[in-house]
């Protein structure tokens, strides 16, 4: 089933911060949500989940950093049982198992609360919910940038093989255009709150056509290596 | 030239950096990379004065480094500056504090090779963006014409494009003004792209000194590879082939 | 955890102990002639100097300061805080008796202040900057500025003098407590409502409340289970104050309304430098103190155990 949103739009303090965007999402699309900072991606993510939820689809979320995830006061077993729950099934019923082995966090202790585990097995307990119930949709919002780049790395290729050959769709939301090119098969470019280029991660590498798609494909790496 | 020879620093008990070595010539740029809780920030702050080594010695020169006036550029921007001054009132400090004479045209020098127009400093930290902002760090870390100047993550805060565009500037001022730099990053890909030699740390040693070409190309140990990989997977750095 | 409960137990004997030296030698070293106060309040009467000397000399009054201190202090160490210099009766039976009068007094106005302040501090934040949230707010900066003894008169011209549905003075009956606790109460309500609802205003800031809702918690469960313990980390912190603003209420209150108790034996002794009911009042409350913000730090660790992790 395709996801569709249409004509959602934000303003704040008088600025219109996203103009009226529409969009859809294909099942196992893969896409990049690409922009500066202040260009509105991580609006529209938010719109989108919010929209998507309320016409009854199943979205998770996975924010930028497990400080905005997870409550310091509570266990980690405390937020599994309570996403269950908010999912409407039955405490204990979902694949904690299977999914912590999936996403190599095993050896954690449910019972600690988050700042007893470290920060890249933190963000990946944050996965691990987002999946629980299998949604039509999940929705990372720079979910590289507060981890080490050797964490990252590991975390991106376990969500990677874990989606592989299962309905859900990926949004992953950056700034980045360099970490996007490698996760994703489309890109939506995002400027000044608007929607401003759409197509095949290759296309847009090799032949941007606006300006802010130019410069994210310019800078997207540091360097070449041959190698 | 920045020597540190064989500095250790405890935090209470713990041994959060142990037995350091590391030159710096002026002009020239060492990277430093590792994970969060390797050091990095430790390194700096103990340069810096901020924290007393246990044993070991930091000199510039010969001379102890605090007697150089070593600048800092700092990883929040905005953080960086008290939010009630304006921006010239806190780039400025460093000369004031310093006692020095600012150079005929040395401010409206450096605030052209940044790009930032002069009414820009009379606004507050919250009235401009982030990576102007972090151009007016790096403005009052060269103002009073520090000849070491350490970078802690100076681009974290900033997006992708805005990186590799502040990066560049950095680079052209310091063949100019030719300080020595010494930069804190994560960012293996930065690291490689810009720097001269690179200091990988791990739990406080240092596991791996290398230039930067050595680095990219054919990294030595594993954990070395690993970060390289991870830069690559990243898409901080691009293989082709 | 035991570690830090040690470090609790020795930061308490260190105030307890400070706070006797102190007061000792305040009581000591104050202008006037103790000896003459004392016998002042024993004979009520005009009074020669033998008597006078006599009074010194039997309440170990020309001793130095020190010896005087340790005569006091060896028997407190044994709980026995000696006998009145006024009376010569033992202190402890009376100064129970004041007790039993302060204690449900001050438990009953802080009970008074968190059935008014919780709910109203709920209610404020429902709508921060509302019409709600800024009359609570009004009328908490109100009540904190009033002070209790005028608050009290105004009670009771009302209840008592006009109305007459509560007696104004003395202690006999509950009835009698009404007026006192709800005086006390409406004092502890004003500061008690600003502080619940800074608290709950901060915990709504916290970083993690976006994305929880989005995984579909309800708002019920949102505030029962995130909002309400980071809400109560401030709170819990600064009950602690609100005990000194408790004791203190209270022995003001009980001068205004006439009651025995803490407030009317600590008066009286001062007046009479009774220096062993003075200093046998300081203790206990410097006690109550000491063990109310133990508890305090240990209920703090239980909510945030991150606190103790920091400090270990």
């Amino acid at each position: 089933m395709i996801l569709t949103v249409t004509g959602l739009s934000a303003v704040r303090s008088g600025r219109t911060i996203l103009h009226p965007t529409s969009l859809d999402i294909e099942p196992r699309g893969r896409i990049g949500l690409v922009g500066a900072s202040g260009s509105g991606k991580s609006t529209l993510g938010h719109m989108l989940i919010d929209d998507l939820n309320a016409q009854g689809h199943s979205v998770a979320h996975v924010p930028q950093s497990p400080d905005e995830a997870l409550d310091p006061l509570r266990s980690m077993a405390f937020h599994w049982r309570e996403t269950e729950v908010a999912l409407g099934l039955q405490p204990g019923s979902a694949d904690q198992a299977g999914l912590f082995r999936a996403l190599s966090i095993e050896d954690g202790d449910i019972r600690e609360r988050p700042w007893g585990w470290s920060r890249g097995m933190q963000q990946r307990f944050v996965i691990a919910m987002a999946l629980i119930s299998s949604p039509d949709l999940i929705v990372l919002d720079e979910p590289t940038s507060a981890l080490d780049p050797v964490v990252a790395a590991a975390t991106m290729d376990l969500l990677s093989s874990f989606l592989d050959g299962k309905d859900t769709a990926m949004i992953l939301v950056t700034h980045d255009l360099g970490l996007a090119a490698r996760r994703v098969d489309r890109l939506m470019v995002m400027d000044a709150g608007r929607l401003v280029e759409e197509g095949s991660t290759g296309d847009i590498l090799e032949h941007p056509q606006t300006p802010a798609a130019k410069a994210l494909s310019a800078h997207r790496n540091w360097m070449a290596l041959p190698c | 030239m920045l020597k540190v020879n064989n500095l250790v620093v405890k935090r209470g008990p713990r041994v959060t950096l142990d037995d350091i070595n590391l030159s710096l010539q002026a002009g020239e740029t060492l990277a430093v990379v590792g994970e969060s809780g390797a050091g990095k920030s430790t390194l700096i702050a103990t340069i810096l004065g901020l924290l007393k080594p246990a044993s070991g010695e930091i000199t510039w020169n010969g001379q102890p480094v605090c007697e150089a006036h070593p600048a800092l550029v700092m990883q929040e921007p905005r953080a960086a500056f008290n939010p009630v001054l304006s921006l010239r009132r806190s780039v400025m400090e460093p000369i004031v504090a310093q006692g020095t004479v600012l150079g005929i045209g040395c401010l409206e020098r450096l605030c052209a090779r940044l790009e930032l127009p002069s009414e820009m400093l009379d606004r507050r930290p919250n009235q401009v963006s982030i990576g102007q902002a972090q151009r007016a760090g790096i403005l009052r870390a060269l103002i009073a014409a520090a000849p070491l100047v350490l970078f802690d993550e100076p681009l974290s805060a900033l997006d992708a494009v805005t990186q590799k565009h502040t990066a560049q500037l950095i680079s052209d001022l310091q063949s100019e003004e030719g300080f020595a730099a010494l930069i804190v990053t994560h960012d293996i890909g930065y690291a490689v792209a810009h720097a001269d030699q690179i200091m990988v740390l791990k739990d406080g040693r240092v596991e791996e000194t290398t230039d930067a070409q050595t680095f990219a190309l054919n990294p030595v140990s594993p954990y070395c590879r690993a970060l390289r990989d991870a830069a690559i997977s990243l898409g901080a750095l691009e293989a082709v082939t | 955890m035991i570690k830090a409960i040690g470090g609790l137990l020795l930061r308490a004997v260190v105030v307890l102990s400070g706070t006797a030296i102190l007061t000792f030698a305040l009581l000591w070293h104050a202008p006037g002639d103790p000896a003459q106060a004392i016998a002042m309040a024993r004979f009520d009467a005009l009074l020669t100097e033998d008597v006078i000397d006599q009074v010194r000399e039997e309440v170990g009054l020309n001793a130095n300061f020190w010896q005087a201190f340790w005569a006091w202090l060896g028997p407190l160490l044994r709980f026995d805080f000696g006998y009145s210099a006024v009376t010569g009766r033992p202190v402890w039976p009376d100064l129970w008796a004041a007790m039993t009068y302060t204690v449900p007094l001050a438990l009953a106005g802080l009970a008074i202040g968190l059935a008014v302040s919780l709910p109203l501090a709920v209610l404020a934040t429902k709508r921060p900057g509302g019409l709600l949230d800024r009359a609570a707010v009004g009328v908490a900066s109100l009540g904190a500025a009033i002070p209790a003894y005028w608050l009290g008169l105004l009670l009771i011209l009302l209840f008592a003098v006009q109305l007459r549905w509560l007696p104004a003075m003395g202690a006999r009956t509950t009835a009698h407590a009404i007026l006192p606790a709800v005086t006390l109460g409406l004092g502890v309500a004003a500061s008690l409502t600003r502080i619940i609802r800074s608290g709950i205003l901060e915990a709504r800031g916290q970083p993690f409340l976006p994305a929880i809702q989005r995984r579909g918690v309800t708002e019920r469960a949102l505030a029962r289970d995130h909002i309400a313990p980071h809400a109560a980390i401030p709170v819990v912190t600064l009950f602690g104050l609100e005990l000194a603003f408790l004791l203190e209420g209270a022995v003001l209150v009980e001068v205004i309304f006439g009651r025995p108790g803490l407030g009317t034996f600590l008066v009286q002794a001062i007046v009479a430098r009774d220096f062993p009911h003075v200093q046998a009042v300081v203790v206990v409350t410097a006690l109550a103190f000491v063990v109310v913000n133990l508890l305090i730090d240990i209920i703090y660790r239980v909510i945030d155990p991150r606190i103790g992790a920091e400090n270990a």
